[in-house]
């Protein structure tokens, strides 16, 4: 099956947050109460509650003085997923066939790992301790449905479809380059910027933490080779050397 | 004379060495379970949440055992002397039954090395799994619990390389050996070759 995925086009973002609603109405989330900060950002930071938020960012420049950015932030759906890879709980993080980072709440141990090995500091935990984030609505996709997020946006600043068609489109709109294209063996979360990424807020080369890579690929299979290596030291010694018999003892 | 025997460990070292081992063996099995998603070891206990929970509280009862443990060894283990060092450079007589070792304490230099070893890797993984499981309110939260992650799974590779060795040694490697963490009790003559300054001092 093609890896779906989401487009997002900060430049067509009107900040109106219909994605954030749509998003509670599908997922059936309660609203937050948040206090004014001086911005109409609103709330400040995804919750266990709040899947997606549109990031204000007033980034003036020589040409635009007023200069506004909506950025949508959510999950980025990993091919290689930091998450996945740490989590020790079978089943509770996953890939769907659509290339979404799904979750079942049943299987999740609470241990609160993702939350560390998450390259862009998504996961968020409920009231029982249990994993929330966006899923994709992979609910609604496995049915051949567009998210929530997607359905509802008014300017096409979140598109959702089979990812290579939705690069190539950008490619073609003239955005030389995608963000999310290759990173982390490609995110299901692309972005089209104009600018630098760092611009929106974003990590220019986002990986997983080399603790989490190092642990993966170096840590695990020790743990089998050496307690294989120090069984099979202590036969061959047992073997070449033999036991230290009392009446041998000096 | 020669079947006298001589008490090694009291009840309360066996006991909590049972405990240690016991608990070791649940946060190991456990420990695979959860590294490598056994799903047979998960169907051991029930489902990874119970597993989880099994996992916690043997580490509550490892920490505790091994507290416990510095009564017994460790004011002896820093006592490392000329005769410890008789002991490491002849390996112990491990790989020659030729070699002549010098007298040993209670426990010989080997196990010295091997109790600092346990010591220090146990403090170091129950500390990182309680801060895994506990996660204090401090600054920086995810990078604190990745270095703890990351010391966890260190000191487990560590645990992993010396206790299927120490189990060995205790066992098949020295006949006669097993007995100290079941009744507690040697004959004197097999201490004397053993631990004879340990013997020595008892007055035997």
């Amino acid at each position: 099956m093609a890896k779906k995925a989401l487009l997002i086009s900060p430049e067509l973002c009107i900040g109106c947050r219909g994605c954030q609603t749509a998003c509670k109405a599908w997922n059936q989330l309660p609203a937050i109460k948040t206090a004014n900060r001086g911005s109409a950002e609103n709330p400040p930071d995804l919750t266990p509650n709040l899947y997606n938020r549109i990031r204000y960012v007033e980034m003036p420049s020589e040409s635009n003085q007023v200069r506004w950015l909506f950025v949508s932030q959510r999950c980025m759906h990993c091919d290689d997923a930091g998450c996945i890879k740490i989590c020790p709980a079978p089943g509770a993080l996953f890939k769907t066939k659509e290339g979404a980072t799904a979750y079942d709440k049943d299987k999740c141990i609470g241990c609160k790992l993702c939350v560390a090995a998450c390259p862009f500091d998504v996961p968020r935990y409920d009231e029982k301790d249990k994993i929330s984030k966006c899923h994709l609505c992979s609910d609604r996709i496995a049915e051949g449905l567009a998210p929530a997020c997607a359905k509802t946006c008014p300017t096409g600043a979140i598109r959702y479809g089979d990812r290579d068609s939705l690069i190539q489109m950008a490619k073609k709109t003239g955005y030389a380059k995608v963000y999310g294209e290759t990173d982390l063996n490609g995110l299901g979360t692309l972005y089209a910027f104009k600018d630098s990424p760092k611009i929106y807020g974003m990590d220019e080369h986002p990986a997983i933490p080399e603790t989490v890579v190092f642990w993966h690929k170096v840590l695990k299979p020790l743990a089998y080779l050496g307690l294989g290596g120090a069984v099979a030291a202590s036969l061959l010694h047992y073997v070449a050397f033999g036991p230290k018999k009392d009446e041998e003892v000096k | 004379m020669g079947n006298q025997m001589i008490k090694k460990a009291n009840a309360f070292e066996i006991l909590n060495h049972w405990l240690l081992a016991g608990s070791f063996f649940i946060l190991t099995i456990t420990g695979f379970g959860f590294l490598f998603h056994l799903q047979q070891v998960v169907a051991i206990f029930g489902s990874a949440n119970t597993m989880k929970v099994w996992h916690n509280y043997a580490g509550i009862v490892f920490s505790i055992s091994l507290f416990f443990t510095i009564f017994n060894y460790l004011p002896v283990s820093l006592k490392f002397g000329v005769d410890d060092m008789g002991w490491i450079t002849k390996a112990g007589g491990y790989f020659s039954k030729k070699a002549a070792i010098p007298p040993q304490d209670i426990i010989n230099a080997g196990q010295k090395l091997y109790y600092l070893f346990i010591l220090f890797a146990g403090i170091a993984i129950a500390a990182s799994g309680f801060f895994i499981w506990l996660r204090p309110q401090v600054a920086d939260i995810r990078k604190w619990v990745l270095l703890s992650h990351l010391v966890h799974n260190i000191a487990f590779d560590l645990f992993m390389i010396a206790v299927p060795l120490h189990i060995y040694l205790g066992t098949l490697a020295n006949p006669g050996t097993l007995r100290i963490m079941i009744t507690g009790t040697v004959p004197v003559e097999w201490a004397k070759k053993r631990h004879a300054k340990w013997v020595q001092k008892m007055g035997y």
